[in-house]
């Protein structure tokens, strides 16, 4: 157990020593990580930020359908029946006049809504809820329709943004997994990369040492820790150049979030993202590394 | 200590560098290894410290195959090997006292006890004071010492000497075959390399003949 601590504090003073040595070549591996990192996160903040907005959205397409005052009992009788038999639609919910009303007034919170009003401004309605795995084309059909209603002075499918959104944000999600997959694969390629090119430079020091009783580990160990460390600045940098990004973009997107009356802004990395972000670039720069020294023992020596 | 059993090794190439070898070297002997250039004297001492494995026979270290152990294992035999390198493999990006460290670096010595060693061993070579220097500013016979201390500072049972007298004169190729005799005097087994057999008949020692990859009398 000493003797393993020692090994690796050995191993450690080796590694900051090469560090030191080559300060160019250390900084521009970091920063080539950092960007790779950066990329995948901070799309990753977007669609995270995106989502605390559009997970309080309503997801079922709905279309408010209402009639005209003038529309008679039969006409009201008819849509109902036509909707009830329309397989686009999956719910469907009459909302009178009075009781819009009184959810205005509770939603609004004042009683003297009505102040100045003689009678009661809105229509009766039906809410119509379309089936769950209506498109957007199918819902713009059934609005259509029913607009053509002889009893019906208007109609608004009020959700077919929100469920755009959410097939975006979905198709993003994808996205992410994709772009994570390769840079993660990029990542693991540039340390191994930048590890292969330390042991190059290292290359008689691990020949020598090889040929008189150093083991593998012994060898990999420091190339490890200088993985190691490449990983977590780099981890550390990809949060900073991700955090600065959002600091950055911020007042914009909350100028434009404004225009569609949402108080919305994205979001600084957390943390847990943080140590999350750091722990998956140092994984990945010690396989690169692994795979490199094993590579080079395995071909060399 | 040594054993080798009809030891033979083919490189690739189909070139045969040593042919059913057998012989047996004793714990503390010192033995000469004799031959011309490509007779095979190199490719006889990697065997016994496991840098080739041979194409047939067997291999004792220790009572060890040595050509049966794996990566893992065989690192552990080396370190009971000191071994002088015919092509020297001194490192030039650091000091003399750097060069020699490495074996105790391996084996995991540390604190003042690898100082100690470091300059004992440079002591013992003849190179006190220039733990300091870069290698390169040394002369070829100082070089080989540094070679040789290296080969010791972790004092191992068993030292292979691979032509440690190549390019050195006369007087200085016997003060080097003077300190091996010190070695051999403290019970260190020894295995030397040369081609100039004149040199070793002065020690009356065993002398193994090598031709063409054959023992000849
Ligand atoms: N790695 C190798 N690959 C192929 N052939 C080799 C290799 N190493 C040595 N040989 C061949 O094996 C034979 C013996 O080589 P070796 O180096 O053992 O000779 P040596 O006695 O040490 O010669 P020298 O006195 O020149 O050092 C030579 O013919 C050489 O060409
Ligand atoms: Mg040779």
């Amino acid at each position: 157990m000493k003797h393993w601590l020692r090994l690796n504090r050995l191993a450690l003073v080796r590694t900051f020593g090469g560090m030191v040595r080559h300060p160019v070549n250390s900084l521009l591996n970091l920063l080539v990580i950092a960007i790779a990192a950066s990329f995948p996160f901070g799309f990753y903040l977007l669609l995270s930020s995106v989502a605390t907005v559009t997970d309080k959205m309503p997801v079922e397409p709905q279309l408010s359908v209402f009639l005209r005052a003038t529309a008679t009992a039969a006409e009201i009788g008819k849509l109902k029946e036509q909707l009830a038999l329309d397989e686009r639609v999956a719910q469907v919910r009459y909302v009178p006049r009075d009781e819009a009303l009184k959810q205005l007034q509770a939603r609004v919170g004042s009683a003297d809504l009505m102040a100045g009003l003689t009678e009661n401004p809105l229509p009766d309605a039906f809410i119509v809820t379309a089936r769950l795995d209506a498109s957007p084309a199918e819902l713009e059909q059934l609005r259509d329709t029913l607009a053509r209603h002889s009893g019906v002075e208007e109609v608004q499918l009020d959700s077919a943004w929100a469920q755009r959104l959410h097939r975006l944000i979905a198709f993003g999600e994808v996205l992410l997994q994709v772009v994570v997959v390769l840079l993660a694969a990029a990542l693991a390629l540039i340390t191994g990369n930048a590890i292969r090119m330390q042991i190059l430079t290292r290359r008689e020091e691990i020949e020598v040492s090889k040929l008189i009783g150093a083991t593998d580990s012994f060898i990999r160990r420091p190339f490890l820790y200088a993985a190691a460390m490449q990983g977590l600045l780099g981890g550390l940098a990809a949060c900073g150049i991700v955090a600065g990004a959002m600091w950055w973009l911020n007042p914009a997107v909350r100028d434009l979030a404004a225009t569609y009356g949402e108080a919305f802004t994205l979001r600084m990395p957390e943390p847990a993202e943080i140590v999350g972000v750091c722990g998956i670039t140092v994984v990945l720069s010690v396989a690169g590394a692994w795979i490199a020294v094993w590579r080079h023992l395995h071909r060399h020596l | 200590m040594i054993q080798f059993q009809q030891v033979s090794k083919r490189y690739p190439g189909g070139i045969d560098a040593v042919k059913q070898l057998s012989f047996e070297i004793q714990s503390g002997e010192l033995v000469f290894l004799a031959g011309h250039s490509g007779a095979g004297k190199s490719t006889l001492l990697k065997l016994i410290a496991g840098i080739e494995k041979p194409s047939a026979g067997a291999v004792l270290v220790n009572h060890q195959n040595v050509s049966r152990l794996g990566r893992k294992a065989l690192p552990y035999v080396r370190r009971h090997i000191g071994l002088i390198f015919q092509d020297h493999k001194i490192l030039f990006d650091r000091s003399v006292f750097d060069n020699v460290r490495l074996p105790l670096d391996i084996i995991g010595f540390s604190g003042p006890e690898v100082r100690r060693r470091v300059l004992a061993a440079l002591d013992k070579v003849g190179l006190a004071g220039k733990e300091s220097s870069n290698p390169i500013a040394l002369s070829g016979g100082e070089q080989q010492r540094l070679c040789i201390a290296r080969a010791v500072v972790h004092r191992p049972a068993i030292l292979l000497a691979d032509e440690p007298t190549a390019n050195l004169d006369r007087d200085y190729a016997h003060d080097i075959l003077e300190l091996f005799k010190s070695f051999h005097q403290v019970g260190v087994t020894l295995v030397i390399s040369a081609h100039d057999e004149s040199l070793m008949a002065d020690y009356g020692r065993r002398i193994l003949r090598l031709k063409h990859g054959e023992f000849t009398a």
